[in-house]
């Protein structure tokens, strides 16, 4: 028998003795899991799939007639086919049919079916579509107790006492904060519970909720939920700076920010009337999909990827549903049609993408330090000028000047951007989905250049801040950010196109490649040859073009421009002059100011920045200018323009190559819709999910709080709470917090004390052979939770104990060290910058988060890789694990450090090893230890030394000293890292 | 149920590593059998799928996708229209990932001659592979849905283009564990460049992460943190687990919690995974004529697709169930007859004496040996001015060439055929699916029956696609 297959079926005994003993027949408990396991593949709620005209999953559907019979005749087994279906063993007759490969109707189950059949049938809506409601309860500062109680007593389960205070301070620290008592602060806690235990733990949940640790333990969480990384995953999985989002989460957190304020922000915060910065940093929720810059794809298909995951993502986290299903076809097992998804996908769709910098007033205050001097600097520069030679340069400059005429488009298309002219400046502006190949068309009427002979053309290519670093192009993956590449430029009259003899470019140089960008390569028929502005982003440049007749007497313009690059690599902003100056034109980096328009001021300024015999103080502006500091940049969504929206279309069978009919933005038509009146967008999208317009936003996230407590949520299938989901333990109590939560002002710290103060939470985790037996899983709530801790808490405890830990709050992502083999399956190498001082120790949640090569420790212990929303976390229990506690140098290193910390308190005077010892255990596991413990640890110690003074073993080695004490002391503090214990919170 | 049992079914729930043996013989002993009946198991024991052609499986994936006009499908065709653009009526709607559509034909670099009793047609690049063309099963009708590396190569070994599923390794893992009790179930050995599909392709996915695929490290120990640290003998490393399990035994007699039995224990496989680990690495026992049939030279940088090669058979050997071998450096958007070359050079022999050697050993008739890229070569030519290519092709997904030998599969065979441009299948098409179909299938396992319960959903590795190539089996 092979092993996997014991799996399930323990799991559903397990469950099975836990729910027996119910004799009612409930439709939602008993009757729809089975139809909806085994029946509404076929029967259930997409048309498209239905067979034989029948569908099980409504009343009126399932009780038709079907000529002279029906599938559910209600009250009447004998006359209801679906019996003789179900207990047929004729192969074409017999449901589910073989081909199914679903299992047959027990007897049991058979036998509910027919008593609900006699019964009437009745169904009933899904219990989590329906409005969660408060139920009374005798007390409401003890609802927990009452309803897990009144189910314990109902199946005669007795619960545990409390547990003792060691484990309570333990438990309550590391759900509080992620991290373990000190060992002062559980002896202070340990000492005051003696006196007044309700005190105490108030006081200790008062600590504990008000620490900025709450924040980065509960933001990890999220972290999994939001699949945050700091790399954009796919083959390349470049870094990418995200982490101002992941702060804004802690503070936010931190905060007590009311939950459905969290929700709306995240969603849709640039879209709030005034949004502030964090408003807007908070929308980087949903940019936390990955990005493909492979060479070559097709961007818009992962675009398409992107918004699939961000339907799925939001779904799963405020729906508790999956929508996944409906990506390709009408969900068969829950009331979710093809088309909703489209249309949920509607109400996210219509924003852009862009990197904004954050504001940073540290920052700030910097580069205006600086911005000072240089201008200090060029002020003396102006003050010394020497009228004479400013005179010179000044006329000399006019005459090199070519005077270009702006043209302004009278049409314009292209293949996908939409482009704009900018009225202040005559540029036009491309905005929206940019793909490998655009072709962008424009016309100008030239009357105003009165038939004069056009000499030559010129291209500008414009910085712009709504542009990727700033433009001048769209690029955004792949090739630089802001590049563009312009492989032809062909350029016409009535009187036919425009031949080029010359080009200037006033810089060139292309992304991604070894090819030249000689301006003469947009006029040579090939194009993969072309001509970028790479490096300089965030500049002005151009190209001109020299005609080699120059025309006369023509009136309208027309100019095609292609972009054609394995990237997106249009450009964003940009100007098209021509010229019918005789002297010939040549481009320039810099626009000469019009002496007729420009003051004195600008001239001498523009004297000092660019005249050669100033060529000393450019060289120090330059260099000051290069120690600015740069804002962080994080990824926002924005909202788009009302004259380019994008319509979101529907998909035959999910698939992106077969968009079809557009589809109107709504939530699912299960629902109650967004109100009358409301746009249909982002916004009131993100308002309804946390309206009670949604029966589950609450349900779902005090159930997913519950579970971070317990280990398993009343609702076990955390990301589902559709058809196939199993039932909640305890309805009720979900309910009952959930109506608390949106009612008590959506405060997460209040719901996490409700939970904490409950007793079933403060119950001792032992477990009897009976609760074994009867309750494996601690459905029931007999006992108090015992639980692995994930790889990062058990990092940070072993850090905190040891007195590694570096408790600082949020910034850029940090790189303990880890083995180089890990990176090294990475593509590209050398990617891990192994961090050093301070930044070595931070808490695991700033550990730099690369998808394709996750960190190894916490990868082992089922961390996430960030790749997709994580509702809920395995708990595996592996070798691998054990290699990792054993041999990681990592965790070597806080063995190191906790042997050193504690016997360094010791130094004065000589320590009875049991001291030692017991100090070593407290710090890592809070309790004291027995004393049979003390001697297994001694015994060891001593075997150790003895073998290292023997020379068996090399202290040096060991320790990287030459102390006996010290090596042996450090190998007993890596075995007490790897007991179960330390790993487990009991 | 006493505690005993119950911690040992615990145990064999979670501990994923290595568990066959011990999960066959504790199951018999322990009689699990009460357990199934009445639970509703939703999945059916892969044991009653069909008996099982292949035990085991290795599968030398070529990353960056080998030209299949330049090894295994021979289009003198395309001779005759070098320099000329492709009929727009074969290109019209497809899309590319560097080249534009109407770009000229090249001509294939390389002459191809027929070996072998079974006519097997093969490039001059191949000339080991050519001395077991018996042996072999060559596909010239592969196709996928993916025309870019990372998304081609997760579909491949996942089913999915998108990161986020289980691998095929993965799911034989889950689907019919282990035959070791030291080594992992499912290995995964590189060499060549990076990978473009990365962990996402030997990833568990939604299975319990105790099946991903454990990738063997290129540099240290094999398998991270398989070694001692520094300054630990296996005295002291055994010392320090003797108090590590006194402890953790004497906290489950307080608490009673089983995941502490199953903790014990895999500290305990650890311990046994850190002994044979250099056993496993250790080519002293080979024989010269073995190393010399591979072309492996042990610690040889140069030589680690041959020694990766000798390393799968010593994992198999020793009861592992996949081993993935990635070779990457196939991606000749330039330059694709020097490519080709040199790559074969480095990877044809190798191949070829995995198929000999397992065969010498008896082990070729119930282990599948598979060979191939993410997809295929476009007959046209790629040339980029900015990019600095030139006599390159571009990926093609159309239409690509693999082969496979052993455990089920007919030897000497070559399924399927292309256009006489080499666009095109034009004959037994085998979509990704129907490979994942056919392996689980000679693996034993019925492939819509292999399924796992995951947010509302059952998932099979074929999604809802995949016919058994009927063709290829023997």
């Amino acid at each position: 028998m092979p092993l996997r297959f014991l799996f399930p079926t323990i799991l559903l005994f397990s469950l099975f003795s836990v729910l027996q003993g119910e004799d009612e027949v409930d439709f939602s408990r008993d009757i729809r899991p089975l139809l909806s396991d085994r029946c509404f593949k076929c029967h259930g709620f997409d048309d498209a799939s239905r067979e034989a005209d029948l569908g099980l999953h409504t009343f009126d559907q399932a009780t038709r007639d079907l000529g002279g019979y029906r599938a559910i005749a209600p009250g009447d087994v004998s006359a209801s086919e679906v019996i003789a279906r179900l207990t047929s063993d004729d192969p074409d007759e017999m449901m589910p049919p073989p081909a199914a490969n679903k299992p047959k109707f027990s007897a049991e189950e058979l036998a509910k079916v027919k008593q609900w059949i006699k019964g009437g049938a009745k169904y009933e809506e899904l219990w989590s579509l329906k409005a969660p409601k408060k139920a009374d309860v005798p007390d409401s500062d003890k609802a927990i107790d009452f309803f897990v109680d009144r189910k314990l007593a109902g199946k005669q389960l007795k619960a545990n006492p409390k547990a003792d205070s060691h484990t309570l301070i333990r438990r309550l620290s590391l759900d509080l904060t992620g991290l373990p008592p000190t060992m002062e602060e559980a002896e202070e806690f340990v000492s005051s519970y003696e006196g007044d235990s309700a005190k105490a733990w108030t006081a200790a949940i008062d600590r504990l909720l008000a620490s900025p640790a709450y924040g980065e333990k509960w933001a990890r969480d999220w972290l999994d939920l939001a699949r945050y990384a700091d790399t954009n995953g796919y083959e390349k999985d470049r870094e990418r700076s995200i982490w101002p989002w992941r702060d804004w989460v802690i503070r936010s957190l931190n905060a007590d920010m009311p939950y459905d304020q969290f929700t709306i922000e995240q969603l849709a915060g640039d879209m709030l009337p005034d949004a502030t910065a964090d408003q807007i940093i908070a929308t980087g929720f949903n940019r936390n999909t990955m990005l493909n810059e492979e060479g070559g794809i097709d961007p818009l298909e992962y675009r398409y990827h992107a918004m699939v995951d961000r339907v799925s993502t939001t779904g799963v986290v405020w729906m508790g549903l999956t929508t996944g299903c409906s990506q390709c076809h009408t969900h068969k097992f829950d009331p979710i049609t093809h088309t909703d998804y489209f249309a949920m996908m509607g109400l996210l769709d219509n924003a852009d993408e862009p990197e904004i910098e954050v504001p940073d007033p540290d920052v700030s205050k910097k580069r205006d330090a600086i911005q000072v001097k240089i201008d200090e600097k060029e002020k003396q520069a102006v003050a010394a000028i020497n009228a004479a030679a400013f005179a010179k340069w000044n006329a000399d400059q006019q005459k090199k000047a070519t005077d270009w005429v702006p043209l302004k488009a009278t049409a314009m298309k292209s293949t996908l951007p939409l482009l704009e002219i900018v009225p202040e400046d005559l540029s036009i502006y491309a905005s929206g989905d940019f793909t490998k190949r655009e072709v962008y068309n424009l016309s100008f009427d030239l009357s105003s250049l009165k038939g004069k002979a056009i000499t030559a053309f010129r291209l500008e290519v414009l910085p712009d801040d709504r542009l990727p670093a700033k433009g001048p192009g769209a690029a955004y993956y792949e090739g630089r950010k802001g590049d563009f590449f312009l492989s032809e430029v062909s350029v016409s009259t009535e009187k036919g196109k425009l031949e080029f003899n010359e080009a200037s470019a006033s810089f060139g140089k292309i992304s991604v490649g070894s090819g030249g960008a000689d301006a003469m390569n947009v006029v040579d028929g090939d194009g993969s040859t072309g001509w970028s502005t790479s490096t300089q982003q965030g500049k002005r440049h151009e190209l001109v073009l020299n005609a080699k007749a120059p025309v006369s007497g023509v009136k309208t313009l027309d100019v095609e421009l292609l972009f054609e690059r394995h990237f997106v690599a249009g450009l964003g902003r940009f100007r098209i002059s021509v010229t019918t100056d005789k002297e010939k034109a040549i481009a320039s980096a810099r626009e000469f100011l019009n002496p007729a328009s420009a003051t004195e001021g600008e001239m001498k300024l523009a004297y000092i920045r660019h005249a050669p015999q100033f060529k000393k103080l450019q060289g120090e502006v330059a260099a000051l200018e290069k120690t600015k500091p740069a804002f962080p940049v994080t990824l926002v969504m924005r909202e788009r323009p009302a004259n380019n929206s994008r319509k979101t279309k529907y998909h035959h069978r999910g698939e992106y190559l077969q968009a079809k009919h557009i589809v109107e933005p709504a939530v699912p038509a299960v629902f109650k819709p967004i109100p009358d009146g409301q746009p249909k967008n982002r916004l009131s999208f993100a308002r309804w999910l946390v309206s009670d317009r949604n029966p589950l936003a609450a349900r779902v996230a005090v159930n997913r709080a519950w579970r971070s407590f317990f280990g398993r949520g009343l609702v076990f299938t955390s990301g589902d709470y559709g058809y196939q989901s199993e039932l909640p333990s305890h309805p009720e109590l979900l309910d009952w917090l959930a109506v608390n939560f949106s009612e008590t002002g959506w405060s997460l710290k209040k719901l996490h004390r409700t939970i904490v103060m409950s007793e079933a939470y403060q119950r001792s985790s032992e477990i009897s052979p009976e609760q074994l037996e009867r309750d494996s899983e601690n459905v029931l709530l007999a006992r108090g939770p015992r639980v692995r801790l994930n790889g990062e808490t058990i990092r940070d405890s072993v850090l905190r104990s040891s007195g590694l830990l570096t408790e600082k709050l949020g910034g850029a992502s940090v790189f303990p060290p880890q083995p180089e083999s890990v990176s090294a399956m990475g593509y590209g190498k050398g990617a891990w910058k192994t961090s050093t001082g301070p930044d070595r120790y931070r808490r695991s949640l700033y550990t730099f988060s690369k998808r394709t090569t996750p960190f190894a420790a916490y990868l082992t212990f089922d961390g996430p890789t960030g790749e997709s929303c994580l509702p809920r976390r395995e708990s595996s229990n592996t070798p691998l694990q054990a290699l990792t506690l054993l041999n990681d140098p990592m965790f070597e290193e806080a063995a190191a450090a906790l042997a050193d910390s504690t016997l360094s308190a010791h130094r004065s005077k000589p320590v009875d090893p049991k001291i030692i010892a017991a100090e070593m255990f407290q710090r890592l596991l809070t309790r004291p230890p027995s004393e049979s413990e003390l001697a297994d640890l001694v015994s060891y110690f001593n075997a150790q030394k003895q073998r290292i003074g023997s020379d068996e073993l090399k202290a040096a080695e060991i320790f990287e000293s030459k102390d006996a004490d010290l090596a042996a002391w450090k190998m007993v503090a890596r075995a007490l890292m790897n007991l179960n214990e330390t790993i487990t919170k009991g | 149920m006493n505690l005993q049992e119950l911690t040992r079914r615990h145990f064999f729930n979670d501990c994923g590593i290595g568990l066959g043996k011990i999960g066959l013989s504790a199951a018999m002993a322990g009689g699990f059998s009460n357990l199934l009946q009445g639970a509703g198991n939703s999945i059916t024991p892969a044991a009653t799928h069909y008996g099982p052609k292949a035990k085991r499986i290795i599968y030398m994936f070529m990353a960056g996708a080998p030209s299949q006009l330049e090894l295994f499908d021979h289009k003198p065709k395309l001779k005759e229209l070098s320099g000329k653009p492709i009929p727009p009526s074969v290109i019209a709607g497809q899309r590319y990932a560097f080249i534009q559509p109407d770009a000229a034909v090249l001509a294939p670099c390389f002459p191809f001659a027929k070996h072998g009793d079974s006519g097997a047609e093969l490039s001059d690049r191949l000339p080991h592979l050519a001395k077991v063309a018996d042996e072999i099963a060559i596909i010239r009708s592969m196709h996928t849905s993916q025309f870019n590396h990372s998304p081609a190569q997760i579909f491949l070994n996942t089913g999915h283009s998108l990161p986020g599923r289980p691998a095929m390794g993965a799911w034989l893992s889950y689907g019919i564990g282990s035959e070791a009790d030291d080594l992992p179930s499912f290995v995964v050995l590189k060499s060549g460049g990076s990978l473009s599909g990365g962990a996402a392709m030997w990833s568990a996915g939604f299975l319990p992460g105790s099946h991903a695929g454990v990738p063997f490290r290129e540099s240290g120990s094999p398998i991270l943190h398989v070694s001692n640290p520094k300054g630990y003998d296996d005295k002291a490393q055994r010392d320090s687990l003797d108090l590590i399990k006194r402890m953790n035994q004497r906290q489950l007699e307080k608490v009673g919690d089983p995941e502490i039995q199953t903790r014990i224990n895999a500290y305990e496989m650890a311990w046994r995974m850190q002994s044979a680990a250099p056993e496993l690495m250790d080519f002293s026992s080979e024989s010269k004529s073995v190393l010399d049939l591979y072309g492996a030279k042990p610690g040889d940088a140069k030589s680690s697709f041959a020694n990766n090669c000798l390393l799968a058979r010593r994992l198999l050997e020793r009861g592992s169930r996949c081993v993935q071998v990635y070779h990457s450096g196939w991606d000749h958007h330039s330059k694709v007859e020097n490519g080709v070359t040199s790559q074969a050079r480095i990877v044809d022999q190798a191949s070829a004496a995995l198929v000999q050697d397992l065969k010498n050993r008896g082990m070729l008739e119930d282990t599948l040996v598979v060979w191939g890229g993410e997809f295929g070569r476009t007959p046209m030519v790629e040339s980029s001015a900015a990019l600095g290519r030139s006599l390159g092709r571009d990926h093609h997904p159309q239409a690509f060439s693999m082969w496979m030998a052993g455990g089920g599969i007919k030897p000497g065979i070559t399924v399927g055929a292309t256009d006489e441009l080499g666009f095109n299948v034009v004959e037994d098409p085998v979509h990704v699916h129907d490979l994942h179909a056919t392996i689980l299938h000679l693996m034993g396992i019925n492939h819509e029956k292999l399924t796992f319960k995951y947010q509302g959903r059952d998932f099979r590795l074929t999604d809802v696609h995949g016919h058994v190539v009927k063709k290829l089996l023997a």
